[in-house]
């Protein structure tokens, strides 16, 4: 096989299991299972990928002919790709609180139920909840003769209530998800504010759109980090010209003081022991003191672009491996939320994410509050709903005027390419200048 | 044994211990080629097998799915554990045989999953690229070919061939980005060329545009702009299941003036599109649903387990994603209406597309997203650019009244859509 530089194989072989409950309704608690495998051949030029469902990996004449498969695929590209070295090793898998495997469908079933009915507070219309838990068992190996193994168990759940009244409609939701053991228990807690959010959203105000001084609550900031800067520091984008942020390390992009890090090695919702080249993961500083210091990277863009970090390069069972971020946050700073909220005055305090997107190429971002309060003289006043903020890569992390010291991390799942996978992300309560709301208020 | 002797078994062994089995099997190839640097980066081949079980026992509904035949006898288990846990509900039976006399074409006998012929749609779409000063960042080319199968207890066995064709392509000139795409069921209604030209003009058109004060203004939303708006939105309150359950906001206006009475909304799963078919994924029949008439909403969608436990019965309405379980969806919806005048006539703020449509509150209809290669827009052409602001509304209101309906309707996913000007629309500059 001359014209293959380098192979790997991932195989991912697992179980699915969803509870759904509408309106006290189980309509449906079961688990899925699945097998695929992804075999990549680096050729004399670019990648040839091959999906298969089932592949039997420790079958050398399997493995043979799909590899010779995959390095037909790369003899018709034509960008001339290379590879870096990087670190190899493999950390622990964080242990096991409890195993949801060592928890019957029916338990899991009656504590999700228990979550969805305490959503179901006084005014409170439509209740949905749902569990997802999931077993991964991870394979790898690669023709430089690394070889490893783990499982990943990834257990949480959402909740939404929906509130109306007078045809109005609205929603609150809350969600968990966690690698480090079962996650259903003593969690009625977030059903309960789901429901209270939705139902006080009934009396919240459309706020009015345009530039003002805004508070994002941790979780916000969060999605505010993984948005404005996370994505535009994937080394793909970078390669490819798709980022704002190409050919900018070094240069002050943020305030001073301002550190923000993606590391995977964390124990949240986005730790991975290892990446999906079998790359050793680090915590990577994307910048530091407010200067752009890193990009995330996989082995082929850190020998493209250089400047960062690898042990970026993640995919979703079935899918060729991408660049990626894990746990994204802001570092704490000093500022307490008093003193945010005192030195904004005048704005809006907005709280919780309904999600976002951004355009690197262009620099742009915008992403969605779950609700706010307007902020007058220092207090917080009325509540708002549907609100969103907007911004330009470049200009907008010099606009943070104070950075707080209450860090905290918040579950998802992120988007890229097709592929969705675990995230968390996280920041301290941060106060941001000049920032475009987006709202139909008058 | 991976393909109808699979299924056969299955629903032996199944019936023996549940009243009623399906078995819903998918397998497919696909090819596609990945453009990084402006030229092939990436040559992928993909072959993926599914079969999804459903049991029904006592009204109580059981669901599994798995990607190894060898695992079937476990995914049959799992199904009927399943169902020991689901809520029982009104059951009427799984759909037997029907005369299916419609047609639907989803199949495109012509179109070979060869990676040469994927390269060749991306020399296609470089060439057309290459018109206009811009970089290409990404982009590509996928052909798939599949076959689904829907069987159960009560002697549906019905099979289809489905084929995609899709290209896009990304390009940047400076900070100024343009992104376009296409996908059909049928390689020659691709002109890859085409795309890629209009990506690269978004993108070297877009550059230097002037800012844009805070105020109201008459938009025209472009297809795919309009596409992704009424998406996140409209087809979540079409859906039977949240009408019942109280999550739509059109729920108890059946009969009433609720859109525009020039805009119509309806299914057409015997049209040309992405989800044509003559059955849905429950093996029902399908059929034309006209979901608004003139601005009237008539109808909504339901699959069997909604309809029975409603007693409103299924309009074939049943769509699959994934491993998951079938659930309420369209199959090529269209939004129409008479086009009595050209929406761009008079000036207006036009927008190509739009940031963070999903972040729409589905249930007020109500959203503020960034907007996407806006110009201002004069006797139908685009003049010049805008840099970049916000659009908020809602999303029911604006249905309300509308100021006219393109020429240039378009496919875009399961929407057939043209481009819809909207007056009196807030928008926040920066």
């Amino acid at each position: 096989m001359a014209d293959v530089r380098y192979y790997d194989i991932r195989c991912v072989r697992g179980e699915t299991t969803l509870v759904d409950i509408d309106n006290g309704v189980i309509e449906s608690a079961g688990t899925s299972f699945f097998d695929k495998a992804v075999i990549r051949v680096l050729g004399p030029k670019g990648w040839g990928i091959l999906t298969r469902d089932h592949v039997d990996i420790d079958s050398k004449r399997e493995v043979n002919t799909l590899v010779e498969a995959a390095a037909r695929l790369a003899a018709v590209t034509q960008d001339h790709l290379d590879l870096a070295d990087a670190p190899r090793g493999v950390l622990p898998v964080p242990p096991l609180g409890e195993d949801p495997r060592d928890v019957d469908l029916e338990e899991k079933t009656r504590l999700l139920a228990g979550i969805e009915a305490a959503a179901r507070v006084a005014g409170v219309g439509n209740t949905r909840a749902r569990y997802t838990e999931g077993i991964d068992a991870v394979r790898f190996l690669d023709s430089s003769e690394n070889e490893y193994s783990y499982e990943a168990v990834r257990s949480g759940f959402s909740v939404v209530a929906i509130a109306s009244r007078n045809g109005v409609m609205q929603m609150g939701s809350e969600r968990d998800h966690i690698t480090t053991g079962f996650n259903l228990r003593g969690k009625q807690d977030l059903g309960r504010k789901a429901g209270e959010v939705a139902v006080s959203l009934l009396d919240a105000k459309l706020p009015k759109g345009g530039t003002k001084r805004a508070v994002l609550d941790p979780e916000l900031a969060g999605v505010f980090t993984h948005e404005a800067v996370g994505h535009a520091s994937e080394g793909d984008l970078v390669r490819e010209g798709a980022s704002v942020l190409g050919g900018r390390i070094g240069e002050r992009i943020g305030c001073e003081g301002l550190v923000i890090v993606d590391d995977p090695t964390l124990h949240e919702f986005g730790f991975i022991p290892v990446d999906a080249e079998g790359v050793a993961v680090q915590r990577t500083e994307i910048i530091r003191d407010g200067i752009l210091s890193s990009f995330l990277h996989n082995r082929e863009t850190l020998a493209a672009v250089g400047n960062g970090i690898p042990g970026h390069a993640r995919s979703e069972h079935g899918a060729p491996p991408i660049v990626r971020m894990s746990n994204t946050f802001i570092e704490n700073g000093n500022a307490m939320y008093d003193e945010i909220l005192s030195e904004c005055k005048d704005g809006i305090l907005l709280i919780g994410s309904r999600g976002g997107q951004v355009d690197p190429g262009r620099g742009v971002f915008q992403f969605n509050a779950e609700y706010g309060y307007l902020i007058e003289g220092g207090e917080t006043t009325d509540m708002v709903r549907d609100v969103s903020l907007s911004g330009e890569i470049l200009s907008t992390l010099h606009n943070i005027a104070l950075v707080g010291n209450d860090r905290k991390m918040s579950p998802g799942y992120c988007g890229k390419g097709g592929q969705s996978v675990p995230v968390s992300d996280g920041a301290p309560h941060l106060l941001l200048e000049n920032a475009t709301i987006g709202g139909r208020g008058e | 044994m991976n393909g109808e002797d699979l299924i056969e078994r299955i629903l032996r062994e199944g019936e023996r211990r549940a009243d009623e089995v399906e078995v819903f099997y998918a397998r497919g190839e696909s090819v596609s080629t990945e453009i990084k640097k402006g030229i092939i980066g990436t040559a992928e081949e993909s072959e993926a097998w599914s079969m999804a079980i459903r049991t029904v026992k006592d009204g109580r509904i059981g669901f599994s799915s798995t990607g190894d035949p060898d695992r079937w006898k476990e995914c049959l288990d799992a199904a009927l554990a399943s169902g020991g846990l689901a809520t029982p509900q009104q059951w009427g039976g799984f759909p037997k045989p029907a005369n299916l006399t419609s047609t639907a074409s989803s199949s495109d006998g012509d179109l070979v999953v060869a990676v040469e012929d994927a390269a060749g749609m991306v020399a296609d779409l470089l060439s057309g690229a290459a018109e206009h000063p811009v970089e290409v960042v990404g982009g590509g080319a996928n052909l798939a070919r599949s076959y689904l199968m829907v069987a159960n207890t009560s002697g549906v066995l019905y099979g289809m061939n489905r084929t995609v064709a899709a290209v896009s392509l990304e390009a940047i000139r400076e900070q100024s980005t343009g992104y376009e795409f296409d996908a059909s069921s049928f390689r020659a209604d691709i002109d890859a060329r085409s795309v890629g030209e209009q990506a690269a003009s978004l993108a070297a058109r877009s550059l230097s545009g002037r800012d844009i004060a805070t105020g109201r203004y008459d938009v025209v939303l472009s297809p795919v702009a309009a596409a992704s708006i009424l998406g996140h939105v409209l087809l979540p309150a079409l859906s039977g299941r949240n009408v019942k359950a109280g999550r739509s906001f059109l729920a108890d206006k059946l009969g009433e003036q609720v859109f525009d009475g020039s805009l119509s909304v309806y299914d057409d799963p015997f049209a040309p599109g992405l989800g044509s078919t003559t059955w849905d994924a429950e093996g029902i029949p399908t059929r034309r649903l006209v979901f608004v008439e003139q601005g009237v909403l008539g109808r909504f969608a339901y699959d069997l387990k909604t309809g029975y436990r409603y007693g409103e019965g299924s309009t074939g309405s049943a769509v699959r994603s994934g491993g998951e379980p079938p659930g309420i969806g369209v199959h090529n919806l269209f939004v129409d209406g008479p086009r009595a005048k050209e929406p761009g006539d008079e000036r207006a703020v036009w927008i190509h597309d739009v940031v963070g449509a999903h972040t729409a509150n589905p249930f007020s209809g109500d959203f503020s997203v960034e907007i996407s290669n806006p110009f201002w827009m004069e006797g139908g052409d685009l003049v010049e650019p805008i840099r970049t602001a916000m659009l908020s509304g809602n999303v029911f209101e604006m249905l309300r009244e509308i100021g006219g309906l393109g020429k240039d309707t378009r496919r875009v996913g399961r929407l057939t859509i043209p481009s819809i000007r909207l007056n009196n629309q807030q928008i926040i500059g920066k």
